[in-house]
C-alpha cells in the first residue's frame, strides 16, 4: 500500500515499513484464512436441517454446491482481508493530532490494479459458472421423466407410461401400466436421471428440494424441466419457494428416494386394483362418507358406487369432478394415501413424531422398507388429521373471507369446511387408512 | 416557469422587441400567488427546494417508522415455530408494505430530500430549475403514499409482496381493493420520481455556478445526478407495468391471464428491468453522502474522484443489463442465465472500487470519528458484506439454492440498510446543522450508530444462516420439524433476529430522542463550519438564507471550500497546509459582495391542488369512475391555474423575508 502521508516526525527506514507492511498483509491472510476455515468446519457441523443448502444428496446439487463452496470461501477470504484494512486504517490514522496530510486524488495506477484484481477473480469465478448453468439444463440423459403441477397449496405428480410400456423405466410385475397420479411426495429409483416436467394450475409456484437441486419456478402457461437425481435412498425435504399467496407457507414437498428393487414394490402397489373395505367395518362406512363428502373432488382409483345394492349391474364408477368446486381444478388423487406419509401439501405428517422419525432417519439401507410400510394405525398422526378433517381452511387458511369468492364464481381454493361429525371423521380415517 | 438566472447587476429583461417580462405591476394571470414566508401556508404553498427537502424528509421519517413497526410485526411473528402474532393474511400485508413503505416512502424520498435540500447549495445555485414541479413532485409523493396506506382501513393491504408476480396479483387470488391500492399508491409516487428526476437533472446540467465543471462537481450531486438518470429511465417501465395492472384489475384486461394467452413471465422483466436500476437508485446517494464525508473528516480528497464518478456512472449502465439476475429459477433458458449470471458479475467491479476508493481515501489521512464519518465507515464495512454476498448469488447455480431463501434477505438488508440507511443517517448527522443549525448530540448519536450496528447485524446477520439451511421467505409460519439442531438450527437464529430488530428499533429511537434533545431550548446554535468541510454548501449561512447564496459563489476547484480555507505553502514534494481563512471570514466577504437583485420565484398554490387531483382519481378507478371524472377536473383546472397565474406577486403583497437588508427583487 503506497503512502502518500510525508511525515517530518517519521523516522522509520523504508524498508522497516515495508516489512511491517508485508507482514500486517501476511497476518490478514492468516486471520482471513481461519475465519474462513472456521466457518466451513461450523457448517459442517449443522445436523439436520432437512433443507440445508449445503449437504448435497445428488448429482445435480453436488454440482452447484461444488461450484458455490470455493465462491463463498473466496468471498470470505476478500471480506475478512478489506475489513482487517479498515481496521488497521482506523487505528493507525485516526487524527493523533498530525498534520494536514497531503492532498492528494489518487494514484492512477493502484485504481487500475484494483479494478484488474476483482476482474480476474470474477473471471474465474464465470467460467465454472457458465458450465454448471449449461450442464443443470441438460436434458438428454433423461432417463424418467416425471410430470408435477402446482397449484394453491399443493403438487400434484403424474408418471407417464412411456411407449415400451414401463414407468420411470419399470415394468410392472403383473399386469399392464397405468398412469399414476399422486401428490405431496414424489417417490423416485435411485441411481436414475428423474427430470421433472412442471408448470402450474393457478399462480407461479417454485419446485426446491435444496438436497437434490436449486429450485425452479412452475409457471403456469409453460413448462419447466427440473433435473433430479440421487444415488442415497431416503426422504428429501422441500418447500414452495416462489410466494403462492394465502398458504405458500403450507405448500410443501418430498421426494422419497428408493432403491430400484423398492421403487419396483411401490409401482406394483401403486397399481393394485382398487380394494373395498370388509363389509360391516367401519371402514366399509367409511368409503359410504367418502363418496358423499370426498369424492366430488377427491379421486380414489376404481372406487365403485354400489347404492347398497347385490346387483352389481347397477354400480356406477366413482369419478371426481373438483374443476366444478376449486379454482385450480384440481384436488389431491388418495387413491394410496397412507402410503405417503404427509397430507395437505406436504404441510402435516400423517406418523406420529416417533413413527416419522423411525422412517425420516432410517439409514439408506433400511428405508425402503419402513417406507412402503406406510402408515399403520398405530402410527397415525390423528390429531393433525382429525383437525383438518373438521375444518380445515381454519387449519390451513385457503382464502381470507368466503365473501371473497366471487371473482372465481363461489369456487375456493384449497380445501373447504365441510361440517363433517365426529362420527363421519372417525369413519373417513378408518377407510383412509386401508388406501396404501 | 420561474428559473432562477446567473448573478446578474439588474433584473433580467427579455430581449429587447419581445414584451416586458411580467413584472410585479404588469402581472397578467387571473390568479394572484401566494406571499406567506412565515406559518404553515409558508409550507403548504412554499416551493422553495429547502423547505421542500425539509418535508420530504420529514414525511420519510414517518414512513420510516410505520415500515419499521411492519418489521417488528413481522419479526415477533417469526420469533419462534407457528407464530400467532399474526395470520396468513395480515403476515402477507405485512411483509408486502414493509418492503413497499420501506423502498418507495422511506429509502427513496429521504435520498430525494437531501438531494432537494443539497444539489442546489452544492452547485452554487438559488433553487432548482422547476420550483412548482418540485413542490408538485413532493405533494404526489406524500399522497400516493397516503392513498397507499390507506387501505389499511379499507379492506386490507396490498398481499402480493411489493415484487407483485402475476397471475397472483390478480382479482381472483387477491379480492381485496389493496393492490389497487398499492398499483395506484406506486403511480402516483413514480409522478413524483418522474418529476423529481427531470427537475433535478435540467437544474445540475444548467445552473452549476460558474466555473465548477462537471467534474468539479461534488460527488454527492454526481451520484444525484446518475440516480435521476436512473429514474427518468425506470419509472416508465414501472408506470407501464402498474397501469397493466391497473387495466387487468379494475377493467378486466387480460394482459397478465394466462387462459387468454398471457405470458406471466411479462410482468417479472417488465418489474425487474424497473426494480433492478431501482437498487442503485436506492443506494447510489447513500455513496454519494459516504463520499462526501469520508475525506471531510479525513482531511483528505476524495481519493480517484474521476473514477468514482466514472464508477458510478458505470453502476447506473450496466444496472440495466442485470435485471434477470432476479429470475435465475424462473426458466429463462441456460442461455440468459449464463449472460446475466456473468453482467452481474461485472457490476461487482465498479463497485468494488468504490469501496477501494473509499479506503484509500482514509489511508494517510487525519481522520476525526465525528457520529457521520462512523456511519460512513459503517457503510463501507456493512455494504462490503451485503457486496460479498451478493458475489456469491450471481452465481446463477448457486443462487437457486439461494434465491427466495432469507440469505437473500440477509444479502440485501446489508446493501439496503447496511449500505442505504446507514448512508442517509450519516447524511442526516453530517448536514443537520447546515439544514437546522443545531448540532445534533454526539454522545447520543454514537449510542444511536452502536446500537444500530449491534441491532443490524444481530438481525440480518443470522439471516445468513436461516437461508443457507433453507428456510424460504414470505413464509407466515415456520415448523419445528425443518427447523434442524445444533449451532445452525433455525430457530435459534430466527430468535436472535428477533432480538436483533428490537436493538435496532433501540437504535432508531435513540435518534429520536437526539433531535428533541439537540432541538431542546436553550441548545447552542451550531458552528459555522462545524466539521471543517470542502464543498459549497457550507459557504452560506447556517441554515441558509432563503436565497441560499448572497453572491452566486465562482468555483475554482474540486473542494472550493477547502481551497478557500487552506494554501499549501509547501515546496515541491512537501506539502505545509495553513489555514489562511475561517469560515466566518469568507461568508463575511460573500455578504459584503451580496448581488443586488436576487431573482427568486414565488410560492404558488397550484402544485397541491394538482397533486391532490391525483388520489381522488385514485379512488375514482377504486370506487367510482364519477369520481375519477371529478379528480380529471381538478387535475384540469389546476393546471390550467398553474400555466395562467402570474409569475409573480405584486410588490405590495410581498412581505420580505426578516433578517435581510437585500433588496429581494422581481419575485418571480
Amino acid at each position: 500500500m503506497s503512502h502518500s502521508h510525508e511525515d517530518h516526525e517519521r523516522t522509520m527506514s523504508t524498508d522497516v515499513r515495508t516489512t511491517r507492511r508485508l507482514s500486517s498483509v501476511r497476518s490478514s491472510l492468516t486471520t482471513a484464512g481461519l475465519a474462513v476455515t472456521a466457518m466451513i468446519g461450523l457448517s459442517a457441523c449443522a445436523s439436520n436441517a432437512p433443507q440445508d443448502t449445503w449437504q448435497p444428496a445428488g448429482e445435480n446439487a453436488q454440482k452447484i454446491h461444488d461450484l458455490q463452496w470455493p465462491v463463498f470461501t473466496v468471498a470470505g477470504i476478500v471480506g475478512v482481508i478489506v475489513l482487517v484494512f479498515i481496521g488497521v486504517i482506523v487505528f493507525r490514522f485516526r487524527d493523533k493530532g498530525q498534520a494536514i496530510p497531503e492532498q492528494t486524488h489518487g494514484k492512477a495506477w493502484l485504481e487500475y490494479l484494483f479494478i484488474a484484481i476483482p476482474a480476474v477473480i470474477l473471471a474465474a469465478i464465470a467460467i465454472p459458472t457458465v458450465g454448471v448453468v449449461l450442464a443443470l439444463a441438460e436434458t438428454d440423459d433423461t432417463e424418467c421423466i416425471i410430470n408435477v403441477t402446482g397449484q394453491q397449496w399443493w403438487w400434484e405428480y403424474d408418471y407417464e407410461v412411456e411407449p415400451d410400456g414401463s414407468i420411470c423405466g419399470f415394468a410392472p410385475s403383473a399386469g399392464e401400466a397405468s398412469p399414476i397420479i399422486t401428490s405431496g411426495q414424489v417417490v423416485i429409483p435411485a441411481g436414475t436421471n428423474v427430470l421433472l416436467r412442471g408448470t402450474s394450475r393457478d399462480v407461479i409456484h417454485s419446485y426446491w428440494i435444496p438436497r437434490l437441486n436449486g429450485k425452479r419456478d412452475m409457471v403456469p402457461g409453460r413448462v419447466h424441466y427440473l433435473r433430479l437425481q440421487s444415488d442415497t435412498p431416503g426422504i428429501y425435504a422441500g418447500q414452495c419457494t416462489e410466494f403462492c399467496g394465502l398458504s405458500h407457507a403450507n405448500m410443501r414437498m418430498e421426494t422419497v428416494v428408493l432403491a430400484p428393487a423398492d421403487f419396483q414394490r411401490w409401482l406394483d402397489n401403486e397399481l393394485e386394483p382398487y380394494k373395498s373395505p370388509a363389509e360391516g367395518t367401519l371402514a366399509k362406512e367409511g368409503e359410504a362418507t367418502y363418496i358423499t363428502q370426498c369424492a366430488r373432488c377427491h379421486q380414489v382409483n376404481g372406487l365403485v358406487d354400489d347404492k347398497g345394492t347385490d346387483d352389481t349391474s347397477d354400480d356406477t364408477v366413482v369419478v371426481s369432478y373438483p374443476d366444478q368446486f376449486v379454482f385450480s381444478g384440481a384436488a389431491p388423487n388418495l387413491t394410496n394415501l397412507m402410503g405417503r406419509n404427509t397430507f395437505a401439501g406436504a404441510s402435516w405428517d400423517l406418523l406420529t413424531p416417533e413413527c416419522r422419525e423411525d422412517v425420516w432417519e432410517a439409514s439408506p439401507e433400511e428405508f425402503g422398507e419402513k417406507y412402503l410400510a406406510g402408515v399403520t394405525e398405530d402410527c397415525l398422526n390423528d390429531i393433525d388429521l382429525r383437525e383438518w378433517l373438521r375444518n380445515a381452511p381454519a387449519k390451513k387458511p385457503m382464502y381470507a373471507d368466503a365473501e371473497l369468492l366471487e371473482p372465481t364464481d363461489g369456487k375456493t381454493r384449497g380445501m373447504p369446511y365441510l361440517a363433517l361429525s365426529e362420527d363421519q371423521i372417525d369413519q373417513l380415517i378408518a377407510y383412509l387408512l386401508e388406501r396404501k | 416557469m420561474a428559473i432562477i438566472e446567473r448573478p446578474s447587476d439588474t433584473v433580467a429583461l427579455a430581449p429587447s422587441g419581445a414584451p416586458a417580462v411580467a413584472t410585479p405591476d404588469t402581472s397578467y394571470g387571473v390568479f394572484r400567488r401566494p406571499v406567506h414566508t412565515t406559518g404553515w401556508k409558508s409550507w403548504l404553498f412554499t416551493i422553495d427546494h429547502k423547505k421542500l427537502g425539509i418535508m420530504y424528509g420529514v414525511t420519510a421519517m414517518v414512513f420510516f417508522i410505520i415500515g419499521g413497526v411492519e418489521a417488528l410485526l413481522i419479526r415477533l411473528q417469526l420469533a419462534g415455530p407457528n407464530g400467532t402474532v399474526l395470520n396468513a393474511d395480515q403476515y402477507n400485508q405485512m411483509f408486502t408494505m414493509h418492503a413497499t413503505t420501506m423502498v418507495f416512502l422511506f429509502v427513496m424520498p429521504m435520498a430525494a430530500a437531501f438531494a432537494n435540500y443539497m444539489v442546489p447549495l452544492q452547485i452554487g445555485a438559488r433553487d432548482v430549475a422547476f420550483p412548482r414541479i418540485n413542490a408538485f413532485g413532493y405533494w404526489a409523493y406524500l399522497f400516493g403514499g397516503l392513498l397507499l396506506n390507506s387501505s389499511w382501513f379499507l379492506g386490507g393491504a396490498a398481499d402480493g409482496g411489493w415484487f407483485m408476480y402475476a397471475p397472483n396479483s390478480s382479482v381472483v387470488f387477491s379480492p381485496t381493493n389493496g393492490v389497487d391500492f398499492w398499483g395506484l399508491g406506486l403511480q402516483i409516487t413514480g409522478i413524483a420520481s418522474l418529476t423529481g428526476a427531470i427537475n433535478l437533472i435540467v437544474t445540475v446540467i444548467n445552473m452549476r455556478a460558474p466555473g465548477m465543471s462537471l467534474m468539479k462537481m461534488p460527488i454527492f450531486t454526481w451520484m444525484v445526478m446518475v440516480v435521476q438518470f436512473l429514474l427518468l429511465f425506470a419509472m416508465p417501465v414501472i408506470t407501464v407495468a402498474l397501469f397493466m395492472l391497473m387495466f387487468q384489475r379494475s377493467f378486466d384486461a387480460t394482459f397478465f391471464s394466462v387462459e387468454a394467452g398471457a405470458d406471466p413471465l411479462l410482468w417479472q422483466h417488465l418489474f425487474w428491468i424497473f426494480g433492478h436500476p431501482e437498487v442503485y437508485i436506492i443506494v447510489l446517494p447513500s455513496f454519494g453522502i459516504v463520499s462526501e464525508i469520508l475525506p471531510v473528516f479525513s482531511k483528505k480528497p476524495l481519493f480517484g474522484y474521476p473514477l468514482v464518478v466514472f464508477s458510478g456512472a458505470a453502476i447506473g449502465l450496466v444496472g440495466w443489463g442485470v435485471w434477470a439476475h432476479h429470475m435465475f429459477a424462473s426458466g429463462l433458458g441456460p442461455i440468459s442465465v449464463a449472460v446475466f449470471s456473468v453482467a452481474t458479475m461485472a457490476i461487482a467491479i465498479p463497485t468494488g472500487v468504490k469501496i477501494v476508493n473509499w479506503t484509500l481515501t482514509m489511508w494517510g489521512g487525519k481522520i476525526a470519528f465525528t457520529v457521520p464519518m462512523l456511519y460512513a465507515v459503517g457503510v463501507i464495512v456493512q455494504f462490503t458484506i451485503g457486496g460479498l454476498s451478493g458475489v456469491t448469488h450471481s452465481v446463477a447455480p448457486s443462487d437457486t439454492q439461494q434465491t427466495d431463501t432469507y440469505y437473500i434477505v440477509a444479502h440485501f438488508h446489508y446493501v439496503i440498510f447496511g449500505g442505504a440507511v446507514l448512508g442517509l443517517f450519516a447524511g442526516l448527522y453530517y448536514w443537520w446543522p447546515k439544514m437546522f443549525g443545531k448540532m445534533l448530540n454526539e454522545r447520543l448519536g454514537k449510542w444511536n450508530f452502536w446500537l444500530t450496528i449491534v441491532g443490524m447485524n444481530l438481525t440480518f446477520g443470522p439471516m445468513h444462516v436461516i437461508g443457507l439451511q433453507g428456510q424460504p421467505r414470505r413464509m407466515y409460519v415456520w415448523t419445528e420439524n425443518r427447523a434442524g439442531e445444533g449451532f445452525f438450527n433455525i430457530g435459534f437464529w430466527n430468535l436472535m433476529a428477533t432480538i436483533g430488530s428490537f436493538v435496532l428499533t433501540l437504535g432508531v429511537l435513540v435518534f429520536l430522542i437526539n433531535i428533541y434533545v439537540s432541538h431542546r431550548k436553550g441548545t447552542e446554535k451550531a458552528p459555522l463550519d462545524p466539521w471543517d468541510a470542502r464543498s459549497l454548501e457550507w459557504i452560506t449561512a447556517n441554515p441558509p438564507k432563503e436565497h441560499n447564496f448572497d453572491r452566486l459563489p465562482t468555483v475554482g476547484h474540486l473542494d472550493e471550500f477547502f481551497h478557500r480555507k487552506y494554501e499549501d505553502r509547501g515546496e515541491g514534494e512537501r506539502h505545509d497546509y495553513h489555514q489562511v481563512a475561517t469560515a466566518e471570514e469568507i461568508l463575511a466577504a460573500e455578504e459584503a459582495s451580496a448581488d443586488k437583485h436576487i431573482h427568486l420565484p414565488s410560492p404558488s398554490y397550484w402544485p397541491i391542488l394538482l397533486a391532490f387531483s391525483l388520489p381522488i382519481m385514485g379512488y375514482g378507478v377504486i370506487y367510482n369512475l364519477y369520481l375519477l371524472a371529478g379528480g380529471a377536473l381538478l387535475a384540469l383546472v389546476s393546471m390550467y391555474g398553474w400555466g395562467m397565474e402570474p409569475h409573480t406577486a405584486p410588490s405590495d403583497d410581498y412581505d420580505p423575508p426578516k433578517g435581510t437588508e437585500l433588496e429581494v427583487a422581481a419575485h418571480g
